[in-house]
Order: structure tokens, then C-alpha cells, then sequence
């Protein structure tokens, strides 16, 4: 090796670069025998810690002594009955704010009661002229309540990352790789050949209810919650290595994130719209018609596939740990 | 004539009511699984389509009158399958089987098929004995 090489490679930036990537060093000083000697010890000493852990003592637990270690370990050994008194008392302060909000409440039924009052008979007398819909529920959360159905759409995101986070296996490593293929489950002829008639029924119907969503009662949820179960009868029926050939981890992404990113432009339209009494340049159409209502048929769109892909990312990741 | 037809929807839907009462009765009667199952799959397909034929004789034939027989066909695919799945499992996982129920048609459907269920047992407890030295 030329010198001014193995400067460059003894260079703290070099090295830690390396670290980062990954690569480890291997020094050539230590022998094979040394290295050898050193992975036999630290065979020994797993091979004697488990022996210990088989051969413990099977002695039953006495609770306070348990009690006491967990004080010590936690260093909850002076206050631990302060605290628990403490969570006892906050619950019953939250109970009791709680009931004591419950009797400002309006009586049911009462005339001044916000259900009776002129917010739902504003939105139900002039809700088809200001959304277009048919179908009044829709029309609450994808236009006037645009804004919680948004959070709403996050909640879900959010949801699949954190399982994600906890249950993704990345195939790098034999061990941890998600997919063997002879481990999946025999597939079931008669599962087979039911879904394969089943499956395109389920899909359509996802599809329109999905479409409907203005027209009659249904929308973004309920569709993809549909479709999300047609994925997961295909996946149960053919198993991962089909539906990985239409739908595997790098459709998911784009689906998933496109989908809530489009969403997130046309709420921020909205509101800008909304907000400087500006009007939309999207028509809203003719009442009735499939295509009418101006924004809220793309949404409910976008809410579905959200919802479709949660769905299936739930069932792959918790059966498999990947797509 | 509208009397027929009410007297019509009506003996089917009791019919189906009547089922599905025999089912949970049969659900909480039997002591196993697969008992169980056979009762609660009758309630699923027989009872649910009785009671929806009743429907539809009861609003006549429009829209809704298909919708529902969509559903019942929907249904009486998807029911039984599903229990089929749910008693392939059972089968699969439960060791006490043959203390519950009679096995004989199955080993004679083996026979006729030439599987050596003992031979299966045989391989199965190798592979355990050779996992367990490899550990």
C-alpha cells in the first residue's frame, strides 16, 4: 500500500465514515488462533450463563421480598406509597371534573341544547347548496368538518408507522428475513377458488361505495375498509408472493404517502379559499350526478386508499412483519 | 293476494328464526369445537337465508329485493368457507382429536389415499429430535 493511501485511510473522517457505513476494520495483527481462542470464551461464557438460567433456583416468589427488590431497583423504596396514593387521588380528581362537567351539560332534548339548535338546521337546509351532496354525512366531514377528517386521515398514518416501527423485519439477515416462502401455509383450494370469485365482487363493491360516497350513504372509510378486506382475502387465498406482484412495499409507500399528500394540498386549497372568501375553481356541479360536488369526491378517494392500505399493512405486517 | 304474500314472508322469516334459535342452542349444547362449529355454520347459511327470503318476498321484486339476494349469495359463499378454514385449523392444531370424535372415515380416506398417518407422525418426530439435538 502506497503511503500517501494509508494516510488517507488513517484519517478520523475516513475512519468514521467507514463506521458509519458499516464496514468493520479487521486489524491483521490478531492472529486466527487469537481470534478463535477469544470466540471459544465467548462461548463458554454463553454456554455457562445459560446454565445458569436452566438450573435457577426454582424457588416461588416471596411478594414483599419482590416487592422490595422492585423498591430498591426503582429507587421507589421511601415514596412508594406516596405515589400510589398520589395516582389515587389524581383519578379521582379527573373522575370528579369530569361529572362535574357532565352537569353543565344541556338537558336532552332540551330547545337550547347545540344538537337542536340553528347549527344542524343551517347544515342540513343549505348543505346540498354549499357542497353539492346528496348524502348530508359526507358532506359534514369532507367539507364543513373538512379539517378533523384530515387529522382523522393522520391518525391512521400515524398508526401504521408506530406498527411498523415495532413489527417491520428488514430482510438483511437470514434470521430476521421476512420471507420463506415454504413456511407460508399450504394454500386451500376451496379458499382458492372462492376468492377467486369473491375477490373482484368485494373489490368493485369497495370501489363503489367509494364513488358513492356524495350520493348515498358510504364514503372514503367504509369503501376502503372494503377493499382493504378484498386485498386481505386475496393475500389470505394466494399467499405473498402474488399480491407482491401488484402490490408489494414500494406501491404501499407511494399509495400511502401520495395519497395524504394530495389530501394535504387540496385542505390547504380549501382553507386558503375558505378563509379569503375566494371561490373555488372546482364546480360543483349538478346535484345527483356522479361527478359533482367539487372537492369531496377526490377526498373520499384519497381517504380510501388511505384506508385500504392501512388495512392490509395491518394484516401483512402482523402476519409476515413485511409486504 | 297481498295476504299470501305476507303469510309467505312471514312462515319464512319464523323458519330462519327458528334455525338460528337451534343453532345457539346447538352452539352452547355441544362440548366441541367442531361440534360447535357444524351448529353455528347452519345458523350462518340456512337461518340468515331464510329470514332474508322473507324480506324479499315482503318488499317484492326492485332494487332492494336484489340487493338482498346478492347478499345471501354473498353469504352462503362466504360462510362456509370460512368455517371449512376454521375446522381445517382445529384439525390441524388440536392433538386430543381422536379422543373427541370418530376418526375412522378419515383413516379409511387415508387408506384409500395411500397416506401412512403413523409414517407422518414418524417424520414429524425425527425432525423434532434432530431440531432439538441442533440446538
Amino acid at each position: 500500500m502506497s503511503k500517501p493511501r494509508k494516510d488517507y485511510e488513517e484519517l478520523k473522517s475516513v475512519r468514521f465514515r467507514r463506521f458509519i457505513q458499516g464496514e468493520r476494520e479487521i486489524s491483521t495483527e490478531v492472529s486466527m488462533e487469537e481470534f478463535q481462542r477469544q470466540m471459544d470464551k465467548e462461548h463458554e461464557e454463553d454456554e455457562r450463563l445459560t446454565y445458569n438460567y436452566l438450573n435457577r433456583p426454582n424457588v416461588e416468589m416471596d411478594p414483599q421480598a419482590d416487592a422490595k427488590r422492585f423498591a430498591e431497583i426503582t429507587g421507589m423504596k421511601r415514596f412508594h406509597k406516596v405515589y400510589v396514593f398520589m395516582a389515587f387521588v389524581l383519578c379521582i380528581c379527573i373522575i370528579g371534573l369530569l361529572i362535574y362537567n357532565v352537569a353543565y351539560m344541556p338537558n336532552y332534548g332540551s330547545a337550547d341544547a347545540p344538537t337542536n339548535n340553528e347549527v344542524s338546521e343551517k347544515y342540513l337546509e343549505d348543505g346540498q347548496a354549499d357542497t353539492g351532496v346528496v348524502n348530508m354525512v359526507t358532506g359534514m366531514i369532507l367539507q364543513y368538518r373538512a379539517f378533523d377528517t384530515f387529522g382523522e386521515t393522520h391518525v391512521l398514518f400515524i398508526a401504521t408507522c408506530a406498527v411498523m416501527i415495532l413489527l417491520f423485519l428488514k430482510g438483511k439477515d437470514e434470521e430476521n428475513a421476512p420471507h420463506d416462502p415454504e413456511l407460508d401455509p399450504e394454500p386451500d383450494m376451496i379458499l382458492q377458488t372462492v376468492a377467486r370469485f369473491l375477490v373482484p365482487l368485494v373489490m368493485i363493491f369497495g370501489i363503489y361505495i367509494l364513488l358513492n360516497g356524495h350520493l348515498s350513504p358510504g364514503g372514503g372509510f367504509s369503501g376502503g375498509a372494503v377493499m382493504g378486506a378484498g386485498l386481505i382475502l386475496y393475500n389470505a387465498a394466494f399467499g405473498f408472493t402474488k399480491t407482491g406482484r401488484f402490490f408489494n412495499e414500494k406501491v404501499y409507500d407511494i399509495l400511502k404517502v401520495g395519497s395524504l399528500a394530495l389530501y394535504a394540498m387540496i385542505i390547504t386549497y380549501c382553507l386558503f379559499t375558505g378563509a379569503n372568501d375566494i371561490a373555488s375553481i372546482v364546480p360543483l356541479g349538478k346535484v345527483g350526478a356522479i361527478l359533482s360536488s367539487g372537492l369531496i369526491l377526490p377526498i373520499n378517494i384519497l381517504v380510501g386508499v388511505e384506508v385500504a392500505c392501512t388495512m392490509y399493512a395491518f394484516y401483512a405486517l402482523f402476519r409476515k412483519g413485511g409486504f | 293476494m297481498e295476504i299470501f304474500r305476507f303469510i309467505l314472508a312471514a312462515l319464512l322469516i319464523a323458519g330462519g328464526l327458528f334455525v338460528a334459535i337451534v343453532a345457539c342452542k346447538g352452539m352452547f349444547k355441544f362440548r366441541f369445537v367442531l361440534n360447535r362449529m357444524h351448529a353455528a355454520a347452519l345458523c350462518d347459511t340456512l337461518s340468515i337465508m331464510l329470514v332474508l327470503m322473507g324480506l324479499v318476498v315482503a318488499c317484492g321484486f326492485n332494487l332492494v329485493s336484489l340487493k338482498l339476494f346478492l347478499i345471501i349469495v354473498f353469504l352462503w359463499f362466504a360462510s362456509p368457507v370460512s368455517s371449512h378454514l376454521l375446522a381445517l385449523l382445529e384439525v390441524t392444531i388440536n392433538e386430543h382429536l381422536h379422543e373427541q370424535c370418530d376418526m375412522t372415515e378419515a383413516k379409511r380416506l387415508c387408506k384409500e389415499k395411500q397416506v401412512d398417518l403413523s409414517e407422518v407422525k414418524k417424520d414429524l418426530a425425527e425432525e423434532e429430535k434432530e431440531a432439538a439435538n441442533g440446538k
